[in-house]
């Protein structure tokens, strides 16, 4: 995808977004019943901001359609690794959104770590000597950080861990 | 006088063996965090942000600050080392650090950068004392009228000078970041806005888990995406690492001009290092009698950038102190740690406080002090620090991202936010969205909102006034101008008569 398709297809939804702010702020309540002042009702900041932001989104539609017209765009999330990317923002959710309450923290976050650290430091040659390494490197960085974290939130910070 | 007595008074304050050692281990920490690629200035303010809730506001203050400022300046290594500036603020430091460490004088270039940041930031400091002041003294005669305006500003300029391609993308992550603010309950009448029923929207979208999300999973998403460098030199053959004094007051009037654009730059709501960094580079560029030099390992740039970047945050936090607004990214998270421990920043904080101005420029002293100590000692460490596996260093930093946004309130919501932030975030930035307006927005938000509206209620609907007070004025006319220059029929006009001045000369 190049960055001219991308920037049209955001400027759909931002255009979306707009319309939707101006509607929400023209339908809020006006708080007629408290007889507040008609030029401070909730919605009216949120009206102009719907409006700016519908307008942004139109320029921006010309202008990627410009681009795009001109073949200057450029490649959008082009260059970097989609593996690297998927994995870590998977284990990232995984561990942010169900571990974290699901599991205790402290395993939920040895855990995490030990996997997270594992996949990004397997070794590639087949020796077993390096894969165990990196195996308790990585289980030994997982429970000192669940460990770490632990006590300096729970015992020091007094926080209630989930 | 009384400015030296009240600093005298800081450092009073803040020279106890406690605060000493805290100032000095979280200015290393700032230093290692800004030098790792991927880990940025704000990210560190703001995961201290998280760890320093439970101190006293002097000391959590102290060691933000000392994590800002050696953030800013740890940027300085990776790009010197690895060609990949260690946050974006560093990025001009690269052009004449990488070379000049290529050439085998890694420690040479982190001697001078060294120099460059502790002088940029101590003008930044001076400018700071002397402007903070009178500042907050202006300020309090702004109105609902001008505060509307400076917030609307601060977007304006904010998304104009930090989109890198097109100002338009500024200007959008601004609005956006002005939208987040508009959820939840209101200023005025306690009127509950875009919540769809859910409980934990009631409160808004708090800015800790928004910024730790926009800066830190989006830059674990962001660093795991992008390639790593390679080390410049692994032998140095610099003869010293301290720079000679007269090495380095061969660059004075590089230095001082550095100090000034960089701090004036802070100033600038919502610019930035970044920005501050490339202005003083360009300057010296253009002033240098050797500007070929420029990009191939030029001492000048090279102490111009570093100049630079380090005086934006003194400058950065004039109108954080004294106006509630953020002059970068990192004095918004500072900005939003100052509520937390009950300090109340804007034009009242010179009677409320009237000694703050002082405690943080002795702060600002302190840290670069040791950040000074540290950089031209640790050269070897910063170089160990940089082969830290990425594998190992992420899955930490992703940890304190969770538990340091759920510590805030205990709330599981807020890490949803962090982790929502993250996404869109990275998005954004992929697709060249900057950050910095969308942050401001989130922070001046509420300043815009309640300022329209208070200001229309005085002014009975009118809006005469808003255009016709002399600030507001004067506010107006930089905000369309900003805007206006954007079109090249408005910039031929506008720069018309020097064009036919230059011509003249020329002839």
């Amino acid at each position: 995808m190049r960055m001219a398709d991308a920037d049209r297809v955001t400027a759909l939804i931002l255009f979306t977004l707009g319309l939707a702010m101006l509607a929400g702020g023209w339908t809020m309540d006006r708080l007629e019943i408290r007889r507040i002042h008609p030029a401070s009702i909730p919605g009216l900041v949120p009206m102009i901001l719907g409006g700016c932001l519908a307008l942004c989104a139109a320029l921006l539609w010309r202008s990627a359609s410009r681009a795009k017209a001109s073949s200057e765009s450029e490649p959008f999330l082009g260059g970097g690794s989609w593996s690297r990317l998927v994995t870590t923002a998977g284990i990232c959710l995984v561990y942010a959104l169900i571990l974290v309450g699901w599991l205790p923290f402290f395993w939920a976050t040895a855990l995490f770590v030990t996997a997270f650290a594992l996949i990004f430091s397997w070794p590639s040659e087949p020796d077993l000597r390096p894969r165990i390494r990196a195996a308790l490197g990585a289980a030994g960085l997982g429970v000192a950080i669940a460990f770490g974290t632990s006590v300096l939130f729970q015992e020091m910070f007094l926080v209630r861990l989930p | 006088m009384s400015a030296l007595i009240d600093l005298g008074g800081a450092f009073g304050e803040l020279l106890t063996p406690t605060m000493l050692f805290h100032a000095a281990w979280a200015t290393l920490l700032g230093i290692l965090i800004g030098s790792l690629p991927g880990l940025t200035a704000t990210m560190g303010v703001a995961l201290m942000t998280t760890l320093t809730y439970s101190f006293d506001s002097a000391t959590a203050i102290l060691i933000l600050i000392c994590t800002y400022v050696g953030a800013i300046y740890g940027g300085s290594r990776s790009a010197i080392l690895l060609n990949i500036p260690g946050t974006p603020a560093s990025a001009a430091t690269s052009l004449d650090g990488y070379p000049l460490a290529k050439a085998g004088r890694v420690g040479y270039a982190m001697g001078l950068a060294t120099a460059g940041s502790a002088l940029g930031t101590l003008v930044g400091i001076l400018m700071l004392v002397m402007i903070a002041p009178p500042l907050a003294e202006a300020a309090l005669n702004f109105g609902s009228f001008e505060f509307f305006w400076l917030a609307v500003f601060g977007i304006v300029i904010s998304g104009q000078l930090t989109a890198g391609t097109s100002p338009l993308k500024g200007y959008i992550a601004g609005i956006l970041g002005l939208m987040v603010a508009m959820i939840g309950s209101e200023g005025i009448h306690a009127h509950v806005r875009f919540a769809f029923e859910i409980p934990d929207l009631y409160g808004g979208i708090a800015l800790i888990p928004a910024m730790v999300g926009a800066f830190g999973f989006s830059e674990i998403l962001t660093a795991m995406w992008n390639k790593r460098g390679e080390l410049a030199a692994r032998k140095d053959k610099s003869d010293r690492t301290i720079p000679r004094v007269i090495e380095v007051w061969r660059f004075k009037f590089t230095i001082a001009r550095s100090g000034v654009i960089g701090t004036l730059v802070g100033i600038i709501p919502g610019v930035g290092e970044d920005i501050g960094a490339w202005a003083s580079y360009a300057a010296a560029r253009r002033s240098s009698r050797k500007p070929e030099e420029f990009g191939r390992g030029s001492h000048e740039g090279l102490i111009a950038a570093e100049t630079g970047n380090s005086a934006v945050v003194p400058g950065s936090l004039i109108p954080a102190i004294t106006l509630a607004v953020p002059g970068s990214a990192s004095s918004a998270v500072l900005i939003a740690a100052l509520f937390i421990h009950g300090i109340r920043p804007g034009p009242l904080i010179m009677i409320e406080q009237p000694h703050f101005v002082s405690l943080i420029s002795g702060m600002l002293i302190i840290a670069t002090l040791f950040m000074a100590f540290y950089g031209l000692t640790l050269t070897r460490l910063f170089v160990q620090v940089l082969r830290v596996p990425y594998a190992y260093l992420m899955p930490v930093v992703f940890v304190l991202c969770v538990i340091g946004t759920y510590a805030l309130s205990q709330r599981i919501f807020d890490i949803w936010v962090m982790v929502g932030f993250g996404v869109i975030g990275f998005l954004l930035r992929q697709m060249k969205y900057p950050m910095a307006p969308l942050v401001l927005g989130i922070i001046l938000g509420d300043l815009l909102d309640k300022s329209l509206r208070r200001g229309l209620t005085l002014s009975d609907g009118d809006l005469t006034p808003f255009f016709t007070r002399p600030v507001s004025a004067a506010f107006v006319l930089l905000i369309a101008l900003s805007i206006l220059l954007n079109f090249a029929l408005v910039r031929r006009i506008l720069t018309f008569p020097f064009r036919r001045l230059i011509r003249q000369r020329d002839v």
